[in-house]
């Protein structure tokens, strides 16, 4: 300790007592402890506000350009185009019909 | 650490912790959210602490003095942390017990001059320790000790028997 050449202001100083920690500071530190994968339910995180504004910017923008980008786009065709350049008409049509009770004989 | 290494170190340590923080702030409840602010720090981040670089006393009072300096700064942004040419003027000693006068003394401080002499004059640690606690050179240590113990010779001289030197104000 770097020595205190004055005994008179060393003693006066002394009488200035504080006691030591209340009990109730070992309820606040020792009880309140929890397991780290707690944090991420319960904690939080101090973001600077620059970042915090870069980030919600690149938010908006990244959200304005995905919607504009749905929007853009056409609706998807079918898998399988069918061509009915080859399509011909048949003649004649001859309909024939057969009855259910046919089938039991 | 482990849990009953963390239990170890705040029974050893939350006296001293308390101390500091009560005779820096001159409030219980801010002393109190110090300490547990100050083991906050050891318990999420232990790999901060080297013991080959000093006693974790010494590591423990680092944190909650900046956590003491950074809510001073909050605070009272105004006062500057760095005064070494301030001349405290002695205190009106009427009406207070010795030991309230004293307090209003060392709280009259200037923050680096009041953490240097709360350490070494009620912690008893060495030049050295308290370089260490305060991240500062040993020099810079003593000047400052001994600008405290000016001021607070100047504050209370009205309790302390005269000896030949005047302790007024300029």
């Amino acid at each position: 300790m770097e020595p205190n050449d004055d005994p008179q202001l060393r003693k006066l100083l002394r009488e200035w007592e504080v006691s030591g920690a209340p009990p109730s500071l070992d309820e606040r530190v020792l009880g309140r402890r929890r397991p780290w994968w707690q944090f991420l339910f319960t904690g939080y995180i101090r973001v600077p506000v620059p970042l915090g504004v870069a980030m919600t910017v690149a938010l908006v923008v990244l959200a304005v350009y995905f919607v504009r980008d749905r929007a853009r786009t056409p609706i998807a065709p079918p898998g399988k185009t069918v061509s009915l350049t080859e399509f011909r008409p048949v003649d004649n049509v001859n309909v024939r019909i057969i009855r259910s009770g046919y089938e039991s004989h | 650490m482990t849990d009953p290494d963390f239990r170890d170190a705040f029974h050893r340590h939350k006296d001293v912790l308390y101390r500091f923080a009560y005779r820096m702030t001159g409030s219980g409840a801010a002393a109190e959210d110090t300490v547990q602010d100050t083991f906050l720090v050891l318990w999420r981040r232990p790999e901060a602490y080297d013991p080959g670089r000093g006693a974790l006393r010494a590591f423990l009072l680092g944190i909650a003095r900046n956590l003491l300096l950074k809510r001073a700064r909050d605070e009272r942004s105004y006062d500057p942390l760095v005064d070494e040419s301030s001349i405290c003027p002695p205190i009106d000693v009427v009406g207070l017990e010795r030991a309230q006068i004293v307090a209003r003394a060392i709280q009259a401080l200037p923050p680096l001059q009041r953490e240097a002499v709360i350490l070494a004059e009620y912690e008893e640690m060495t030049l050295e320790e308290i370089a260490r606690a305060t991240e500062a050179e040993i020099a810079a240590v003593k000047s400052r000790l001994h600008r405290a113990r000016e001021n607070l010779r100047r504050m209370l001289a009205p309790l302390l028997e005269k000896k030949g030197t005047f302790y007024g104000t300029k």
